[in-house]
């Protein structure tokens, strides 16, 4: 009848302080992932129909490998989202009511997905598969542009979806979706920069002297050649551009939302933010999210560019930034308690299951 | 129309936690999941000028429920007659009106078999009241200090409305505009 003073400390319990810890890890990995491969997709889109509307024929290839990573990055966080369910067989439940974010939420992911891999699909270069890709391929353009729609849908919802949660006062805050889109379209331009140009794009193409080899030599395919190296370089210089203003207005939009609340957020607002600028979040947030995921790869991109700083190294800290405000957001949950609240719940023996297997006799008693 | 709301006079209450034991035996609810939480900040003042003031609380069965648009499924829904319920068979746990619930009044127990969790909440005994009709709710009937009181506040006759109308009572976080129904006779107690 040993006691472990672990096991039997309420704090440690599931009911801990105070009741609202109840999305953890995996909605916030969700979050970053479906804003990453919303934003993907949008930016692919944008960059497509926009930036470059004369060179689909160049551009989408190229995007391809970028797209896959996002249809990855969804179909992901689909599944985290639907193992978080407490009843995961019966996930198609969440299509049924409109006033519901969530359910938008996952009508857009849907439509994202299905139609981001049914273009994905048409560039797919196996021989036994072309039947297939070519019947896709006149409809790349309605399909991308539904999956670009969609996916910026996506990117607003994460943000929305928190902000609507008005009994947390840290989430609720029209800030917070500001930051999301911004911090999910940074982390999308760097995951773009980041993967261009591979499979299924001819890897040689991306040699400058091996192109321009061919175009001498008056090769057929120089053309193509030269304008999908051409176009990869041109779309990276783009989007490291982008990026550096992203980052600025995210650094600026994160600095606005905590120290607004810090100096006048509710009493609630402002114990998380405090958190954040000086307490038990203090070193994640400022050396982790504003130095790793912000500064330093702004640094980066500016003063090392077109140095492996600020092509690989940059974009994963960008990437590193954006999951880590994900969790430093799921994670500041705080409700206002209500009066006595903490003693009550801190009291509780919560799921200690030890100790109710011997409170219970050993019995299930439902 | 019918309004169904509580009235709870903290003058009355002892702190006796009967409502939370007979609405856990009637609702037979797992181990990990309490409807009717009854706090306490514990006791002030100084002697002999101390006192204990006890906060008995429930679903608020708001007027605006936070708690019902975010549901996605449908499952968390709400009466004409202001009782918020939820469809066991419709909700699947995605814990959306747990986070949006400004009291946290509600949870899915973890004591459940991992695919069936659902989340669960007070309903003013809907269900005891629907089979037997003009019965109150369990913590109601067995409150011996009479602390809670249940009724209609739409019919100015019956005891809820006439308190509401008469002695100055309080909500708990209404500046959120959810709008609860249960009204607070707070204690004023001894000296703070």
């Amino acid at each position: 009848m040993t006691k472990n003073p672990a096991k039997m400390n309420p704090s440690k319990a599931a009911f801990g302080e105070i009741r609202h810890h109840y999305w953890e890890w995996i909605i916030a990995t969700y979050l970053f992932l479906g804003g990453l491969g919303g934003g993907i997709f949008g930016i692919t889109a944008i960059v497509n129909f926009f930036v470059y509307p004369d060179f689909a024929a160049v551009i989408q290839p190229i995007m391809a490998w970028p797209c896959f990573l996002a249809i990855m990055c969804l179909g992901l966080g689909c599944v985290f989202l639907v193992l978080d369910l407490g009843q995961p067989l019966v996930f198609y439940r969440t299509f049924i009511k409109s006033t519901s974010v969530i359910c938008w939420g996952a009508r857009v992911l849907s439509v994202c997905l299905i139609f981001g891999f049914v273009w994905f699909l048409s560039f797919i270069p196996w021989d036994w598969f072309a039947p297939v890709a070519n019947f896709l391929a006149p409809a790349r353009d309605v399909c991308l542009a539904l999956a670009g729609v969609a996916g910026l849908c996506v990117v607003l919802y994460t943000g929305i979806f928190l902000s609507s949660l008005k009994a947390h006062a840290f989430w609720a805050t029209p800030a917070l979706p500001v930051l999301f889109t911004i911090s999910a379209l940074s982390t999308a331009c760097a995951a773009i920069a980041l993967s261009i140009g591979w499979w299924p794009v001819d890897q040689a193409f991306m040699d400058e002297s091996y192109v321009m080899d061919l175009v001498y030599a008056g090769d057929p395919m120089a053309q193509t050649a030269y304008l999908t190296y051409a176009a990869v370089t041109e779309v990276k210089h783009l989007l490291h551009t982008v990026d550096v203003i992203l980052v600025v207005c995210e650094i600026v939009v994160l600095l606005v939302m905590v120290l607004s609340f810090l100096g006048a957020g509710n009493k609630t607002a402002n114990q998380a933010a405090h958190r954040w600028v000086h307490g038990s979040y203090a070193l994640v947030f400022w050396v982790g999210m504003i130095a790793i995921g912000l500064v330093i790869p702004e640094l980066m991109y500016v003063f090392a560019a077109e140095s492996i700083l600020s092509t690989v190294v940059a974009p994963i800290m960008v990437l590193i930034g954006g999951c880590i405000l994900r969790f430093l957001v799921v994670y500041s949950d705080d409700r206002a308690p209500l009066p006595g609240e903490k003693l009550y719940y801190g009291r509780l023996v919560g799921d200690d299951a030890e100790f109710l297997h011997k409170w219970k006799y050993g019995e299930n008693l439902f | 129309m019918t309004r169904y709301c509580m009235v709870i006079d903290q003058r009355r209450c002892i702190g006796c936690h009967s409502c939370t034991v007979a609405c856990r035996t009637w609702n037979e609810l797992p181990n990990d999941i309490i409807y009717n939480a009854v706090m306490s900040e514990g006791v002030e003042g100084s002697w002999p000028n101390v006192h204990r003031n006890w906060l008995p609380t429930l679903c608020m069965h708001c007027e605006k429920p936070a708690c019902v648009p975010c549901c996605p499924t449908g499952a968390s829904q709400q009466d004409d007659d202001g009782v918020v319920w939820i469809e066991y068979n419709k909700c699947m746990a995605c814990l959306a009106c747990v986070n949006a619930c400004p009291y946290g009044m509600r949870d899915k127990s973890n004591l459940r078999p991992r695919l069936h969790r659902f989340v669960q909440k007070c309903t003013f005994c809907r269900d005891h009241r629907a089979m037997e009709p003009d019965k109150e709710p369990y913590c109601v009937a067995t409150c011996h200090q009479k602390a809670r009181i249940f009724g209609d506040l739409d019919d100015p006759e019956s005891e809820v409305s006439k308190l509401v109308g008469s002695v100055e009572t309080v909500r708990l976080l209404e500046d959120l505009g959810t709008g609860p129904q249960i009204y607070y006779i707070p204690n004023l107690g001894g000296t703070r």
